[in-house]
């Protein structure tokens, strides 16, 4: 087990930069999840951790070892691919043996350990079958396994979910935690899917254009994302961000969109300072009721435990997130109420975050 | 209407094309069973009652030089696919994958050997082999000297398919060896070659039947030692007599091996191979 550090890693392809600066330390039997839109440089990042792909600037450390030179298997490091990458001519206990059998090790050591490994992964009846024989899932678990009888000191997951139907995904992510938290042996994940990321990891981090744009936990990136970006790709629905101005009426501070202006704590115009800003709540901190300005409701979806609601007005839009089955229909008006303590304040030119409400 | 005269016109084409491709080889097949003066009597006695198996007895017994023929071919033949595939997917692999400086020079250079034709080559190479004498052997009249020879047109289509072959095989299969250990060699020969088998093994069906059928370079390079199929046939006609019947026996024995290869190439080449190895 290890602990990994990339220190000040840039990759260039040509006069491309893929990573440029990137600063990470991943501790001891920590699951991390590199998370960003495609061509965000988190695959790149990782195979920059495997040793499949070199850095051009930077250094990547694994346990007390700089690794820069080693290649991945030296590296001590397991990797499970966006496609699996079985080899199609050899059978599911072929597979995961593969790399005993580069090793050299005696045959009974082999099949002892893949029988053990593919007890764990419940692939006990497949281990004669060929990879073209299985399905999807099975085809996964066979790719885990393969990483698995290593017992490496990291475990590397570039996508391992993304060809998966939805159900069959949400099981996976189920059993990968499961895993970790049973082996306890440092990860790093890649993906797109932010529920994903968000549902697996200890901490995110969130790429962006090669860059790592924020490191935290789960509910870190939630709750106070550094960014517009950050805020935008975390979550679902995403966070609304609304591009207004402050004014003053009657002596207090109201934030007004379009049409519509809401009050909002002296403490947030404070906060903003000048500065134009634009202002994000997520959807279960907006309310429709009674009070506050008022608005015309849009689209109505129901999805059991919850409903969105997106209400509109001259110049502005929010979807709130509220608890069962509402009753609201589309063109009826409502007031549209923000937590003002949950109230997210982005400086509008740089997009980053500069301030958060507080209750009044 | 207009649709049915197309249809009609295709099948005309059709039928023609079959005539002209199957023609000489029914043609052939029939010479082969009838007596050679059946054949040069005018008309030709083409009946039933001349049949005979008289021109395959005669090649395969009497006249003694057929069967070392086919086995100077299949040595030569064997010989060069064999060579053709080692060299050959090394060659592709090193260009499809591995950082060589210069790839793309290195495959138009491999291209450019064949603008020469052959008779261009053909005396310069028998010089070559007559001079150039390793442990005091020449190559002429080998079956080494014909192989390597035939190398030079094979080589160049094998590394061109196979390259595009290689290229085709997802590199995460690759990046996976890596991870589990494997060297490049390892990932080469444990990973690569076997799914790519039956592309080997069409390349190498390839460079066999080129070998098998070569005639040219076969009648400059070798003398007695070494005489292969087709120059075996050539020499059933005779300055003032050709054994017509003889010939065709022997020219239906000679396909029978490119036959029977090209049927099972065809197998290979439909079975899918690769299916099953990356999903999406």
């Amino acid at each position: 087990m290890a602990d990994v550090r990339l220190i000040k890693i840039t990759k260039r392809f040509g006069s491309v930069a893929a990573c440029s600066d990137v600063d990470l330390v991943i501790a001891d039997g920590e699951f991390v999840t590199l998370l960003g839109p495609s061509g965000c440089g988190k695959t790149t990042t990782l195979n920059i951790i495997a040793g499949l792909e070199e850095a051009t600037e930077g250094e990547v450390r694994i346990g007390d070892k700089v690794v820069n030179d080693l290649g991945p298997f030296e590296r001590d490091v397991a990797m499970v691919f966006q496609n699996y990458a079985l080899y199609p001519h050899m059978t599911v206990a072929e597979n995961i043996g593969f790399t005993l059998r580069l090793r050299k090790r005696p045959k009974q050591e082999i099949a002892e350990r893949v029988g053990k490994v593919a007890d764990t992964l419940e692939l006990g009846q497949l281990l004669h079958r060929l990879p073209r024989e299985l399905s999807g899932g099975q085809q996964q678990r066979v790719a885990l396994g393969r990483a698995l009888i290593r017992e490496p000191a990291v475990f590397l997951f570039d996508e391992p979910f993304s060809n998966l139907d939805a159900a069959l995904r949400v099981r996976m992510r189920g059993e990968i935690k499961e895993l970790h938290q049973r082996l306890g042996v440092t990860s790093v994940f890649v993906t797109h899917d932010q529920e994903e990321a968000m549902s697996i990891s200890d901490r995110v981090a969130i790429m962006r254009l090669g860059r790592v744009e924020q490191v935290g936990t789960p509910e870190e990136v939630y709750a106070r994302p550094r960014s517009t970006y950050v805020a935008r790709f975390v979550g679902s629905p995403q966070m609304d961000i609304l591009a207004g101005s402050f004014e003053s009426v009657d002596g207090r501070t109201r934030y007004r969109v379009g049409a519509v202006s809401f009050p909002v704590p002296e403490s947030v115009a404070a906060a903003a300072a000048g500065r134009e800003v634009d202002v994000g709540i997520r959807s279960e901190h907006i309310s429709l009721g009674d009070e506050g300005p008022s608005a015309t409701v849009r689209v109505v979806q129901p999805l059991g435990p919850m409903t969105y609601v997106t209400v509109a007005w001259d110049g502005g839009l929010l979807t709130a997130r509220l608890p069962g089955i509402s009753r609201l229909e589309a063109g009826q008006t409502v007031s549209v109420g923000l937590a003002p303590e949950h109230l997210l304040l982005f400086e509008r030119e740089s997009g980053l975050l500069i301030g958060q409400g507080e209750s009044r | 209407m207009r649709r049915r005269l197309s249809t009609w016109g295709i099948r005309f084409a059709l039928l023609a094309f079959m005539i002209l491709a199957l023609g000489p080889i029914v043609w052939g097949l029939i010479t082969s069973f009838t007596p050679t003066s059946a054949l040069t009597q005018t008309p030709p006695d083409l009946s039933l009652e001349s049949f005979t198996l008289d021109n395959y007895v005669d090649v395969l017994v009497s006249r003694g030089n057929l069967p070392d023929a086919l086995f100077d071919s299949a040595v030569v033949a064997t010989l060069t696919a064999s060579l053709s595939l080692v060299l050959g997917s090394a060659a592709a692999y090193a260009l499809a994958r591995l950082k060589v400086p210069g790839s793309n020079k290195i495959l138009l250079a491999v291209l450019a050997t064949q603008m020469f034709p052959g008779i261009v080559i053909a005396i310069p190479l028998f010089i070559v082999y007559s001079q150039f004498r390793p442990l005091g052997y020449s190559l002429i009249d080998t079956h080494l000297g014909l192989s390597l020879t035939y190398l030079s047109f094979t080589l160049v289509v094998v590394i061109w398919i196979l390259k595009g072959f290689f290229e085709s095989i997802p590199p995460q299969l690759e990046r996976a060896a890596a991870v589990d250990g494997a060297s490049t060699f390892q990932t080469f020969r444990l990973v690569v070659l076997p799914i790519s088998l039956p592309v080997l093994f069409a390349t190498g069906v390839f460079a066999f039947i080129e070998a098998w059928n070569e005639f040219f370079f076969a009648i400059i390079l070798t003398r007695v030692d070494v005489k292969t199929v087709p120059i075996a046939i050539a020499e059933f006609s005779g300055q003032y007599r050709t054994l017509y019947g003889e010939m065709l026996a022997a020219a239906v024995l000679a396909s029978i091996p490119v036959v029977l290869l090209a049927i099972i190439f065809r197998r290979f080449i439909v079975k899918g191979f690769v299916e099953g190895a990356v999903k999406g």
